[in-house]
């Protein structure tokens, strides 16, 4: 019959496909032998939006007997994963990322273990640049798993092409530099914003609002942008209007925060981000399989009102849920991801093969100095002097529990602003009663 | 050949052809739907009961404890404006996908309605953006529309049709509105081309025939024949754009990414849910695009067994 | 004739029908055959000038380019193969047997039985979520084939069977009822008469339960909360919300999604139409 000829053609492709499939995926469990311990032979699941290190992980499972079966989630799949678990009181992973905007929230649900039984509170702070953004009412909600801050990246070459003698250290000649690069006609649109609506635009706006002197909200999580001469408010217009005249490529409006840098300054369409991430240089511009910059573009003091201003702290933590099954084994895994030599080496101190692809800097002092010292990562220096001298948190009091809300509300705002749908004023205003709804 | 016909006959004769049944046969049947129901009532009925129940729970992961709101959750979904855009930018998702796709789907039956060579093989190519995931087309789309490298742009570029590159999605709330259910409506009219399609082939010919001798032009055979006996399948046609249209979210969650500009009512269900962890919330908005829906359905249904006669 | 008068218009309409369903699926196979920077071209190629298969091999872990940004997508592939193949067989098995007995048998509550199934065709699928995964947690089947499974044959349970029932409707009553005389069981007639009869309905109703399957998102991303589960549309979107992974490759994953539904239209298209007429007459 023509039926079951056709049925049975389907099921053979079926049958290939699964052969093709099942021998594709059979490198990613890893096996390890020796260590005698009671957490030998226990698997852990691990839930991070990072790549996994395959032979470090190889490693660690040697040592201690842990396997780990570590699932590189994507970052927004991962929160809707982490909330519908927590929702369902459902097991979901020993161990995931705790972002630094998520603690708020984590604090109040409960929905991450406490870690300061782990690691005390005290060594934590002296050791890590950026523990403040974990901690919560003497809590350790999560331990930093990188050291991340918000950077300015500049195109040396384009920069140099324009006239431009020595990098800009204010804001005023931040925007003039930009300027000139755009009349020379170096590059038609030199400033990289992300505007679409998403969390990097968020971000983008507090680092503006700290360049400009000043935060989003106050310790008490009460607006600071709403008046005109605020420096939330400064920022705000200083971005939509450079998106207006044209500093900023047209096209940047559906630009998620990847999209622009992996299309705009890594092919030389941008010449600048102001609020880029620390790690790009290396994981993306100086690599010659994605970019058309390589060596060019490099990390400056970020040009604030008046001087150098300050750089805000993005870092991505590690924390092990309420539902975990395997609480010490997720420990002993916090504790060797928190190993100095570890976390030089996910940040490429030993070379290619132990990276974490797009992992920005170690967390902690020891592995920053030892970064530093293989003199493998370019701008390492700059960025490890910037984390330690002109880092800052970005909400002093930590990320509220309704930061996702309050997030949303930013950059929502700030999009329909730069559409044209609305105006600064207007959404400033829209932005500020989202809070005061959020805050009681 | 004509399957509405041979609908429209089984539904006169129906029950009447349920077969006799041997002796200790009594539990048969409910042994044959039983896995089905069990089936359906834990995983559909069930889980629609507890949505319904929680709609009326204060269920805020960062304002425990729960407890019984009555219409709390409503009030505030209403009160709330981002909810209410996404409720008019629903009504323009279902305005563009209905209307699209059904024009779209009459046209494509027309032009399949008699037979050629290599018909079977256009029907087949036809049906090709209908078989793919939605999140695929909102992938591939999204390359199409891009700003800086899509074909879209320098396309009409060329052509002249536009002199700067634009953007499809982002702007303005009905262009982006529009292009976004563009995406939906290729995903959707094949299923109304093969309506429409079926309606078309159960126009008895002596009628195009008659209408011929009497010097009928093209244009007044299908304005007068060709549409009214569509009907039925037009109906059709258009409650399954509605009922998709009404719930898009792939498409939306791909090339909208969080802008109020384009959101959907399930986008917002999705955000209020998993962004706000305003779970009650979001349980109230699935009642009522669930209520939406049926009501829609229900209202469907009437129309096609008032049609089915003709 | 007016058909030949109206003959150009035809043609071109059949040009704008293809033009419109082919050239989104052409446009991201001709982007994954290209390296980055011809796809960042201006203007775009409409050819691969000469053909690259590197996006392929980065996507499925081979290369030298597929580090761990990509790879994943075998797995992936595997993974919407046994969900969307295992949701099929069940549903299909269930349907068939339920379906027969509404449109053949008479039994007690049956209307109202009947009314209820076809109910929940209407319910918006997302409404649901929160509280399937509750379930599923308690049944411990998060995370796991069977639990998807699970829930996607209850989803496409009320549709098969509707599909199913049209089917047997339309058979005539006469062979069933001389089987009947003849003295053969409900079950015998069912097994030995009827199932060989409306097979080609039942392939209709398996190929839309298996495109449904396929084209699975929002359920799969919360039900599997790891990558063992992860379907390729899961994947796909995780691969195009990561920054480095290049559009050339993002396209090279949607294709390997495409392939499949695109091979079952071509080659099985006439039980996808009678399966969405027989589907949608509600």
């Amino acid at each position: 019959m023509k039926v079951s000829k056709r049925v049975a053609t389907l099921a053979t492709m079926g049958v290939v496909g699964l052969g093709v499939a099942a021998a594709s995926s059979s490198a990613n469990t890893v096996h390890g032998t020796a260590a005698a311990s009671s957490l030998k032979g226990q698997t852990i699941n691990v839930a991070i939006a990072y790549p996994a290190p395959k032979a470090m992980l190889a490693k660690f499972t040697a040592q201690t007997g842990i396997k780990v079966n570590w699932d590189y989630v994507q970052w927004d799949n991962l929160q809707t994963k982490i909330a519908s678990a927590a929702e369902a009181h459902s097991y979901f992973a020993d161990v995931a990322d705790v972002d630094w905007s998520k603690v708020g929230e984590y604090y109040a649900t409960k929905w991450f273990l406490p870690l300061q039984s782990y690691f005390p509170i005290a060594s934590v702070k002296s050791a890590y640049p950026q523990a403040t953004s974990f901690i919560r009412d003497n809590e350790l909600v999560g331990m930093p798993m990188d050291g991340s801050l918000l950077v300015t990246t500049v195109n040396e070459k384009d920069f140099k092409a324009a006239g431009i003698k020595s990098n800009p250290t204010t804001l005023t000649q931040y925007e003039s530099d930009l300027k000139a690069v755009q009349a020379k006609g170096i590059v038609k649109s030199p400033l990289d914003i992300p505007f679409a609506a998403a969390e990097g635009l968020s971000t983008y706006w507090y680092e503006m609002t700290a360049a400009f002197g000043g935060q989003v909200l106050s310790s008490t999580y009460a607006p600071e942008f709403t008046s005109p001469s605020s420096p939330g408010y400064k920022a705000m217009a200083w971005m939509v209007a450079a998106y207006k005249s044209g500093l900023v490529p047209k096209a940047n409006l559906e630009d998620q925060d990847y999209q622009a840098l992996e299309a705009d300054q890594a092919h030389n369409l941008t010449a600048s981000v102001f609020s880029d991430y620390s790690g790009d240089v290396g994981t993306i511009y100086n690599v010659a399989s994605e970019s058309k910059v390589v060596g060019d573009v490099d990390y400056i003091p970020t040009p604030g009102a008046s001087g150098v201003g300050y750089n805000l702290g993005n870092p991505d933590g590690i924390g092990i849920p309420t539902e975990a099954k395997h609480v010490p084994a997720a420990v002993a895994f916090i504790k060797w991801m928190e190993e100095p030599a570890n976390q030089g080496a996910f940040a490429g101190a030993d070379g290619p093969k132990d990276v974490i692809q797009t992992f920005p800097l170690p967390s902690n002092r020891g592995g920053l100095a030892d970064l530093v010292k293989s003199g493998k990562v370019p701008g390492a220096a700059t960025l490890e002097s910037l984390l330690e001298n002109h880092a800052r948190a970005i909400f002093p009091a930590g990320a509220p529990p309704w930061y996702s809300q309050f997030s949303n509300a930013v950059y929502t705002n700030i999009h329909a602003a730069a559409a044209g749908s609305e105006t600064v004023a207007a959404a400033i205003k829209s932005i500020a009663s989202t809070v005061k709804g959020l805050d009681n | 050949m004509s399957a509405l016909r041979r609908r429209a006959e089984r539904a006169k004769t129906g029950r009447s052809q349920a077969i006799r049944r041997g002796r200790g046969e009594t539990a048969l049947p409910y042994a044959m739907v039983a896995p089905l129901l069990v089936f359906i009532g834990a995983l559909a009925l069930y889980p629609t009961v507890l949505t319904a129940y929680g709609a009326f729970v204060h269920n805020d992961a960062l304002d425990p404890p729960n407890h019984f709101t009555g219409f709390g959750n409503f009030q505030s979904v209403f009160s709330n404006s981002q909810v209410r855009q996404s409720f008019e930018n629903t009504g323009l998702y279902v305005v563009f996908g209905v209307l699209l796709s059904v024009g779209l789907g009459i046209f494509f039956g027309l032009l399949l309605q008699r037979r050629f060579r290599g018909r079977g093989i256009v029907l087949a190519l036809m049906v090709l953006p209908w078989a793919l995931p939605g999140v695929v087309e909102g992938v591939i789309w999204s390359w199409i529309y891009d700003p800086t490298f899509g074909v879209l742009n320098s396309t009409l570029k060329s052509a002249h049709v536009i002199s700067t590159y634009q953007l499809w999605v982002g702007t303005h709330q009905i262009e982006s509105i529009f292009f976004i259910s563009l995406v939906q409506v290729w995903q959707i009219t094949p299923l109304a081309a093969i309506l429409v399609l079926a309606s078309l082939q159960a126009i008895p010919s002596e009628l195009y025939e008659a209408a011929n001798v009497d010097g009928a032009t093209t244009w007044q055979q299908i304005k007068r024949i060709t549409l009214p006996l569509i009907r039925p399948g037009l109906a059709i046609a258009v409650v399954e754009g509605l009922v998709m249209s009404l719930n898009i979210f792939d498409q939306v969650y791909v090339l909208n990414a969080g802008a109020t500009t384009a959101s959907s009512l399930m986008s917002e269900t999705y955000q209020i849910a998993f962004g706000n962890l305003n779970f009650g919330q979001g349980y109230a908005l699935s009642l009522l695009a669930t209520v939406t829906t049926i009501a829609l359905s229900l209202l469907a249904v009437k129309l096609i067994y008032r049609r089915v006669e003709f | 004739m007016k058909r030949s008068r109206y003959g150009w218009l035809r043609v071109v309409g059949i040009g704008v029908l293809l033009l419109w369903s082919l050239f989104p699926v052409y446009w991201a196979l001709n982007t994954s055959l290209m390296t980055n920077a011809q796809a960042q071209s201006s203007p775009p190629s409409f050819f691969p000038t000469h053909f690259v298969f590197s996006n392929y091999e980065a996507i499925f872990g081979f290369g030298p380019s597929s580090a761990s940004t990509a790879g994943g997508i075998g797995r992936a592939l595997l993974n919407s193969s046994v969900e969307s193949l295992g949701a099929t067989v069940l549903t299909l098995v269930l349907a068939t047997i339920g379906a027969y007995a509404f449109a053949r048998l008479r039994f007690r509550f049956q209307g109202f039985l009947f009314y209820v199934v076809i109910a929940t065709l209407t319910l918006p699928v997302y409404a649901t979520l929160i509280p399937i995964y509750t379930i599923l947690t308690k049944l411990g089947l998060v995370n796991t084939y069977l639990g998807i499974i699970l829930v996607y044959t209850s989803g496409f349970l009320p549709l098969a069977m509707w599909i199913m029932y049209n089917m047997f409707q339309a058979l005539p009553a006469s062979i069933e009822e001389a089987a009947s005389i003849d003295g053969a069981t409900t079950l015998q007639i069912f097994r030995r008469i009827v199932l060989p009869i409306v097979r080609p309905g039942m392939a209709a109703a398996a190929i839309i339960t298996f495109l449904f399957g396929w084209g699975q998102f929002i359920f799969p991303l919360v039900l599997g909360s790891t990558n063992s589960t992860e379907p390729l549309t899961v994947a796909l979107s995780a691969l195009s919300g990561r920054h480095v992974v290049p559009y050339t490759m993002i396209n090279a994953a949607a294709i390997v999604a495409i392939a499949v539904p695109a091979v079952i239209v071509f080659f099985l298209n006439r039980y996808i139409v009678d399966g969405i007429v027989a589907g949608s007459v509600k």
